[in-house]
């Protein structure tokens, strides 16, 4: 189920808040913990099961880490984190990266030939989210062992934690010592609950009218065959791309910030506008800020950090990065992606952040934007043929020439969407907002809030609009 | 936000979601949508297996979402807010000059077409009768014109000049007779098939290869049998603001008969007869099924002039509206269509005498075929 479809909004999400706010108090966790296996289960209901288990096996390791800590155990502690760490890794090697690693070493026809079931791939599907929900559950234990957080006790609260519908599938990944103390105590106020609504139908707009429309032109220079590649079409297609992505996920993270308000949560945001970074580094701090202080705290500290050699300060900055390209999927593409950005942020780190400085403002705009823009080609053309014509195409190598007809009409069909979407992807519109005055604002909001509902809602039925034209033959 | 502020706004959310939740229980179900020509889908059942399998969720999702109030005025809606925010296209179509709406042709899967030209190859070889492949262009090679500016678009002549190379039998590509008269309204607007009167050019430039001389249009008069017809690219556009098609015939049906080959349920073979404008159709969404009565697997038309040859035509709809231009000249046209027939067609045409034989489709249905497979048999 995703956030973004007609039966989440009005079907899932009206019993989510009914049966929420008629529960009492003290029952609000068990009510909100069926409804969140619910959500799970809708997609894919054998999934349940990973559920179930992640649950009882990482609360179980989180009382384990209390107890031999409380008991002095150190050595017992750190074996039930190294334990809860292989579990949640393993989950996720097995779902993710099993049918990759396999395929790539080549030792798939080795397995095949093995009398496994299901000949040594997995025939499994991808359980959602399960990059996401693996790393929060990872960093409790860690959390409970670090004496970052407390342990929880009550196993439906952390299963209400494991769960927890808004950020379950696509994050952001909210750590259990951000969220713990709101899991057993929350209010409910209803300037919360209001403000939870504007963020959740801004999320909802970016989702459904900016992200998917813009997501269309890509697909159609992502279908362009490598010989109608022109330049400028090239760097359309990524720029739709660029916007495609950031809105999908951003709009996504707004979403789920919104949800968890109606429901009492306060949630850290995940993006900070990372368009108008002015050098990648800075871009990381501004892009999917959850995954980034995820990896920071729990993959390079423990490397040791910055506080080691250079040599070794490089190689852990390559895992990090190496991590961070893999986590988002597991494809070669992915990873070349993670080392690209791995190789730029030490070239900024050690060399050219001395320069950069006296840079004017908008060449480090461009500068930063053009290799934001070029890591989007190497993340979005999976396929390894296509990928070196397209960023040939980029540099004007492209077979189709500089120009072509199709890029005029796809400029002029999109042009105001991009415009929109470049506007909203600086702080612009937020500033021109803080300007007006509290009464327009208190004017505007309601008309747009339902007007966005409006619009979105034609769309996300016009997504299910499936003409079935038998006689079109 | 003050605390009546935020409740102002919470009711608001709250209300719009309850208005709608209220609106879909109301509204009754409906079991067919005539905008999408579809059956839409109902309430599932719960079951036990359902729920395991996830069957049920996903056909409950379906069922929400088709079932939603209001549900054609919201697709309108966004076709509507596409067009506001500058965009030239909806759901794979273009908005064109002239109350126009033509569907994208994208470019042909090469194997798949290769293919097509290899089954229409081996069907020219076994037939045992001449054989001619026509094609017929569509709209958006035709009405070009029409299209938005760059609107982008694979090039059907480059199907024309495969067809050329790769195919045996005598080979029509009817572009040069419609494009002589692209001015006049040979094809739908709302629709992706040519018109009557687009047939008949079309019926013209085949006449060489099949050898009769056509009738001039003068001698026929036009009957205009509907004004309300919006076809399948309406539909699938979700476009609201064209205005309707006129429906012409010119070919008077007098003496002419026509049996649909069909099964029963039990698998016996039926004969049923049709006509070769079936007008009841004309109270329905899809009126262009009022030529011979719409898809069959095998239909013959027995035209009452015995003296003349017997024809095999292979073919898509858009052969329907062609036929009653054909009527003078066969004495029976026996019409093959394969996505539901599955006769070997050399076989067919020893089994009843066939003189000659025609396979006619248009380019976009020619290139997506998956049936041709079986006219190679």
């Amino acid at each position: 189920m995703v956030f973004s479809s007609v039966f989440f909004l009005f079907t899932y999400l009206p019993v989510v808040l009914a049966a929420y706010y008629l529960a009492p108090l003290r029952w609000r966790n068990v009510v909100l913990l069926v409804l969140n296996l619910v959500f799970y289960a809708w997609g894919e209901p054998v999934y349940i099961v990973i559920m179930f288990a992640s649950t009882a096996i990482d609360y179980t390791h989180g009382m384990l880490v209390d107890r031999c800590k409380r008991r002095g155990n150190d050595r017992g502690a750190r074996m039930a984190v190294a334990s809860s760490v292989i579990f949640n890794l393993a989950l996720l090697f097995f779902f993710k990266y099993w049918n990759f690693i396999a395929g790539s070493l080549g030792v798939l026809p080795i397995i095949e030939s093995l009398p496994l079931p299901g000949g040594g791939s997995i025939p499994f599907t991808l359980p959602i989210g399960i990059s996401f929900y693996t790393f929060q559950t990872m960093s409790y234990t860690i959390d409970v062992y670090r004496g970052d957080a407390g342990v929880q006790r009550n196993i439906l609260n952390f299963g209400t934690f494991v769960t927890l519908f808004p950020q379950l599938i696509a994050g952001p990944i909210i750590k259990y010592k951000d969220l713990g103390d709101q899991i057993d105590h929350r209010d409910h106020p209803v300037e919360r609950f209001a403000a939870g609504v504007q963020t959740f139908v801004v999320g909802l707009a970016k989702k459904t009218l900016l992200a998917n429309n813009l997501g269309m032109l890509w697909d159609a220079y992502k279908a362009t065959p490598v010989s109608q590649l022109t330049t400028a079409g090239a760097w359309l297609g990524i720029l739709a791309f660029s916007f495609q992505l950031y809105f999908d996920f951003s709009g996504y993270s707004d979403m789920a910030v919104g949800l968890g308000r109606m429901l009492g949560f306060e949630f850290a945001k995940n993006f900070d506008y990372p368009y108008i970074s002015k050098s990648l580094t800075e871009f990381w701090r501004r892009w999917h800020i959850s995954l980034g202080s995820w990896f920071r705290e729990y993959l390079y500290i423990p490397l040791g950090g910055n506080r080691v050699s250079r040599p070794r300060l490089l190689f852990n900055l390559m895992v990090v990065w190496a991590a961070t390209g893999i986590w988002h999927g597991a494809s070669w593409n992915f990873l070349l992606w993670g080392l690209y950005y791995g190789v730029l942020l030490v070239v900024e780190k050690f060399f050219l952040n001395r320069f950069m400085e006296k840079w004017p403002g908008w060449l480090r705009h461009i500068y930063a934007l053009f290799f934001i823009g070029i890591g989007w080609a190497l993340f979005a053309v999976e396929d390894f043929s296509h990928l070196g014509p397209y960023l040939g195409a980029m540099f004007g190598f492209g077979r189709g020439g500089l120009s072509d007809g199709a890029f005029l009409y796809y400029l002029r069909s999109y042009l105001p969407m991009l415009v929109m979407a470049a506007a909203a992807s600086t702080p612009l519109a937020k500033n021109l907002w803080d300007r007006l005055g509290q009464t327009s604002r208190k004017v505007l909001i309601p008309i747009l809030a339902l007007g966005g509902l409006v619009v979105c809602t034609c769309y996300l039925v016009d997504a299910t609009y499936n003409p079935f034209l038998y006689f079109r033959f | 936000m003050s605390k009546k502020y935020s409740v102002f706004l919470t009711a608001l959310f709250c209300g719009f979601l309850g208005v709608m939740v209220t609106a879909n229980a109301l509204v009754p179900d409906r079991e067919f949508s005539q905008v999408e020509n579809r059956p839409l889908a109902q309430r599932p059942a719960l079951t036990a297996k359902g729920l395991a399998s996830g069957d049920f969720m996903s056909d409950y999702e379906s069922y929400v979402t088709d079932q939603f109030a209001g549900r054609d005025g919201w697709t309108a809606a966004k076709a509507y807010l596409e067009k506001a925010v500058g965009k030239q296209e909806n759901n794979g179509v273009y908005f064109c000059e002239d109350s126009t709406l033509i569907a994208r042709f994208e470019e042909p899967d090469q194997k798949r077409l290769t293919n097509n030209f290899n089954y229409v190859n081996s069907f020219a070889e076994k037939a045992g009768v001449p054989v001619t492949f026509g094609l017929i262009p569509t709209q958006a090679k035709i009405w070009a014109e029409k299209l938005p500016a760059g609107a982008p678009n694979y090039d059907q002549t480059l199907v024309m000049d495969q067809a050329r190379e790769s195919v045996k039998a005598q080979f029509v590509d009817l572009t040069q007779a419609l494009e002589g008269h692209k001015g006049e309204a040979i094809f739908y607007r709302t629709d992706h098939h040519w018109t009557s009167l687009g047939a008949y050019y079309g019926y013209v430039g085949l006449s060489q290869a099949l050898g009769y001389e056509p009738v001039p249009l003068a001698q026929y008069s036009k009957t205009t049998v509907s004004t309300e017809f919006y076809g399948t690219v309406f539909s699938s556009s979700g476009v609201r603001w064209v205005e309707p098609d006129e429906m012409d015939i010119y070919v008077p049906e007098e003496g002419i008969t026509v049996t649909s080959h069909t099964y029963d349920s039990k698998g016996r073979p039926v004969k049923e007869p049709r006509q070769l404008y079936d007008e009841s159709y004309l109270a329905k969404k899809d009126k262009y099924s009022m030529f011979l009565g719409g898809q069959q697997a095998l239909g013959v038309v027995e035209t009452g002039n015995t003296d003349k040859p017997k024809l095999l035509l292979i073919r898509d709809s858009y052969s329907d509206s062609l036929v009653p231009f054909l009527t003078p000249h066969f004495s029976e046209i026996h019409l093959m269509d394969f996505r539901y027939c599955k006769l070997s067609p050399s076989q067919y045409i020893a089994d009843n005498g066939i003189d000659q034989a025609l396979v006619l489709y248009s380019v976009p249905n020619f290139v997506s075929d998956a049936n041709l497979l079986w006219i190679g048999r």
